[in-house]
């Protein structure tokens, strides 16, 4: 493992650095440790710079930047088809929320309405690209904590989802399956039928790995109490996301905000749930996030049955063959698995965007590392980032 | 920044002058007891976890992934965009690998940079910091590409000879300094820049040049550009044949030593 | 915001959270594992078994030359700028006395540099002559980059492997080609039937 042991440096807070055989009291120094940028529990190349007195974290500081692609300038030089299947690579474990984003933006600007089919289509892709963005991180989060088993099985999950995808869009982790005014194409006949027999899978197989989870007691030993996030620091820092939720923050722009059809699932009597505890310790982020993946999974089985009920329709609308946006800017925010991601388009009449911010809710979740780590032990330090769930390409775009 | 002298890669005398039936019985354990680094750094390395878990497991395969530290690791699997900041430490991970050592470049953007090629900030491709054995291609390649690529490497292995691999001739080792230049400016016409690193000519471009970066002509073909000079590049595989790769780098040739022909892809 | 009710049906939010259990959670964990060892594994044994791959599986792009009519529309909506396109134009003789002489592309090179590729396909999408197509085939990993980069016969060759697309869904729009020729086939009737006398009226020769 990298890490670059720096000469220690003296800390006003500790005592003084009076070395020698013999000297009386102990002599400490505060040690600045590196983790990462290649390191296996940060989730990417997130290098965090820590200063430890002993065990104890004094502070600690995230160095973003190492996976900075420019995704935003290339932004400029393409155009609104070829933003689409760039955007969908910043957050790669929820690839269709980001494009999602993108065309919402897009359409908005433009006025377009687009066509019911689409508009269900794509709730049922952004729920399905929810449930495996969190069982990514059920996965991979247990395997930080030493639980080698729960990613197989959470990976299990995915490949069952991911196939349904791969069907629909020819791809398993990108699938560039938006396009503005709807969808690329339609969905092959039957899709509907295996998208069901694959949610239906899902769910009987969640028990597994619930039980591995969520009652095991070193888990709830590693967890509970644990890199607490107050209400109000979540709030001041603009986290978001199931991160937020399990703090008692309880933002979710699908029920406060709707968007796509989430305004009729989320209604009373809907099938939509927003989970959200208290106590915005890592074992609440956990069960928020086995929560919304069954949440999700619900949604996406209503979506279906939803689509198999509407009537014969178009899915995408006919575009002129070189896509002009008019002048003007729009906000549009979303609510990605990872949080809220708002996505900035400045047009000024081109066929490329003028320019195209990101807010990417992954930058703000690391952000408040800063203000949670210092007073914890190294230990938990890790148990701590992988509750966090980021995504180091939202961090950087 | 302070520059560090890494060694120069190598093996020792008997690995070298291992006869041929030993060499094979060595190729035979080497190949199929892989320790795998886990680089994983954007999207394709969640396919490569893929390709861990159970449905595809390339644990099948004698590839063991969590190798404790490079030290431990025979295989580095690239798979994700280098970024410039991040190369330095990719470069500092192959270099304390020990020998011998394999590198799987998984997915387009370290291949060549990918869909972020013409980008300020990313290294096109990681071959130009490290040796790459084994490119695959896909964005993000599926787990089997990576089984795939790994059986290639494993029969790759099996032919090949450690002595020639790390053999010293051919050029003088380069200092950390030389290895670092500042930023080369393009020429005026938007050619192709004389000073390029990149071993292929249209991997160089400004801002401005993108859109006619592509010989999309209806005119006869135009006689390919003037090559780059090929400083600080590794030395070229032979194509198409499972040779052993060649990992000594040559002495930095002068920037104006006139253009070579360019090799075209077969 | 004020605080929602946590989701219903989870009383048992407190006690879950106790972290003095008497090992029972750990039992139930090692339960699951046990149980699933006796379950079949679902690996797939790659080189021996192949994958199952849908038609739209984005493996490798095919070219279909013969439709090619070299109007460079897939080169220039690539994101990546991948693809390498020369050519050049012949002219050829009036096939009529006193007819027009004829420009035609003439297709030198065509290449996709695979290793920049990112699958997007809208090179496929965008081809108004069907001349590229999706191929499930991944097999292609290379020692070198620069074979990496298709030329035109390796391309030809991988349009054996594109598989048909799948049918579409009952509540999809038919396709356009069949739209249209329904809509002629309909206008043809009705001006047979509008000239005089009743004609037969042409049956629903197309299922969806």
């Amino acid at each position: 493992m990298s890490k670059a042991w720096q000469t220690p440096r003296v800390d006003s807070a500790s005592s003084t650095l009076d070395v020698g055989i013999g000297a009386g009291g102990l002599a400490t120094a505060d040690m600045v440790l590196n983790i990462g940028p290649q390191h296996p529990a940060t989730h990417g190349v997130l290098r965090l710079r820590l200063v430890v007195d002993g065990e104890k974290i004094v502070s600690a500081e995230p160095v973003v930047g190492y996976m900075h692609r420019g995704a935003e300038k290339l932004f400029e030089v393409r155009d609104y088809r070829q933003i689409i299947v760039l955007a969908n690579r910043h957050d790669w474990l929820s690839a269709f929320a980001n494009e999602l984003g993108v065309v919402l933006a897009t359409e908005q600007l433009l006025g377009m309405e687009v066509p019911e089919r689409a508009v269900w289509i794509r709730t049922l892709l952004a729920e399905l690209n929810r449930v495996l963005s969190h069982l990514m991180f059920l996965g991979s989060y247990p395997l930080e904590l030493g639980a080698l088993t729960p990613v197989f099985y959470a990976f299990r999950e995915r490949e069952e989802l991911q196939s349904v995808l791969e069907e629909l869009s020819g791809g398993r982790l990108h699938y560039m399956f938006n396009r503005v005014g709807g969808l690329k194409q339609d969905v092959p006949a039957g899709w509907t039928l295996r998208t069901l027999d694959a949610i239906k899978a899902v769910r009987r197989r969640m028990p597994d790995l619930e039980n591995l989870l969520t009652d095991n007691e070193i888990v709830k030993a590693r967890t509970v109490d644990v890199g607490v996030l107050s209400r109000d620091l979540a709030a001041a820092y603009g986290v978001s996301g199931p991160i937020a939720r399990a703090s008692g923050l309880d933002v979710d722009l699908r029920r406060d905000e709707p968007y796509l059809a989430y305004g009729e699932l989320f209604a009373p009597g809907g099938p939509g749930r927003v989970p959200v505890r208290k106590h915005g310790d890592c074992y609440d982020r956990l069960v928020v996030l086995i929560e919304q993946v069954r949440v999700s999974l619900d949604l996406a089985e209503a979506c279906v049955e939803k689509l198999r009920s509407l009537p014969a329709g178009p899915v995408n609308v006919r575009l002129p063959k070189v896509l002009k946006v008019p002048e003007g800017h729009v906000y549009r925010w979303t609510e990605n698995p990872l949080g809220l991601n708002g996505y900035y388009l400045v047009s000024r009449g081109d066929k490329v965007p003028w320019r195209l911010k990101l807010r990417s809710a992954s930058f703000n979740n690391v952000q408040v590392l800063t203000r949670m780590l210092p007073g914890q032990l190294m230990s938990d330090m890790v148990s701590i980032m992988g509750s966090m769930f980021f995504v180091v390409g939202d961090v950087d775009k | 920044m302070s520059t560090t002298d890494l060694g120069m890669p190598g093996i020792g005398p008997l690995q070298s002058a291992a006869p041929y039936p030993l060499r094979l019985v060595l190729n035979w354990g080497r190949r199929y007891s892989l320790w795998v680094f886990n680089f994983g750094l954007a999207c394709c390395a969640i396919e490569f976890i893929a390709a861990s878990t159970s449905r595809h497991d390339f644990i099948r395969l004698g590839v063991i992934p969590f190798a404790h530290g490079p030290r431990q690791a025979d295989l580095m699997i690239v798979s994700g965009t280098v970024t410039d900041k991040m190369a330095p430490a990719v470069r500092r991970l192959y270099a304390q690998m020990a020998e011998p050592k394999y590198v799987i470049s998984f997915g387009a953007c370290s291949n060549s940079g990918g869909p972020y090629w013409d980008s300020y900030c990313v290294t096109k491709g990681v071959d130009q910091i490290i040796p790459v054995d084994v490119y695959v291609p896909g964005c993000p390649p599926r787990p089997e590409s990576l089984l795939q690529a790994i059986v290639k490497l494993q029969e790759k292995i099996a032919g090949e000879n450690l002595g020639r691999r790390y053999r010293r001739s051919g050029g003088t080792p380069v200092s950390a300094a030389a290895a670092t230049r500042p930023l080369v400016a393009p020429d005026g016409d938007g050619g192709p820049s004389s000073r390029s690193t990149s071993r292929r000519a249209r991997r160089v471009v400004s801002e401005a040049a993108v859109p006619r970066r592509q010989t999309t002509s209806v005119l006869p073909s135009a006689p390919p550009p003037a090559a780059p000079v090929q400083a600080m590049t590794l030395r070229p595989h032979t194509p198409q044949t499972a040779e052993d790769t060649v990992v000594d780098m040559p002495a930095p040739v002068p920037p104006n030593a006139g253009p070579e022909t360019k090799e075209g892809p077969r | 915001m004020e605080q929602r009710p946590a989701v219903p049906g989870d009383t048992g939010e407190t006690e879950r959270r106790d972290k003095s259990g008497f090992g029972l959670g750990m039992v139930k964990g090692l339960a699951t594992t046990a149980r699933t060892f006796f379950r079949p594994t679902h690996t797939q044994e790659y080189p021996d078994v192949k994958p199952h791959l849908p038609p739209r599986n984005r493996g490798v792009i095919a070219l279909v030359e013969e439709n090619c009519t070299v109007c460079m529309l897939c080169s220039r909506e690539c994101p990546d700028w991948c693809i390498y396109i020369d050519s050049h134009k012949e002219t050829l003789p009036a096939t009529t006395e006193g007819g027009r002489e004829r420009q035609r592309n003439v297709l030198d090179r065509y290449a996709i540099d695979f290793s920049l590729c990112m699958y997007c396909g809208i090179c496929v999408e965008v081809c108004p002559f069907d001349a590229l197509h999706w191929s499930p085939e991944f097999e292609y990993a290379e020692f070198d980059v620069r074979d990496l980069v298709h030329e035109r016969d390796r391309l030809h060759q991988w349009s054996a492997s594109v598989l048909p697309p799948p049918p579409p869904d009952p509540a999809a729009p038919p396709p356009k080609e069949i739209a249209a020729a329904e809509k002629a086939a309909a206008k043809a009737a009705a001006a047979a039937s509008a000239q005089g006398g009743p004609t037969d009226k042409p049956g629903e020769g197309r299922t969806k």
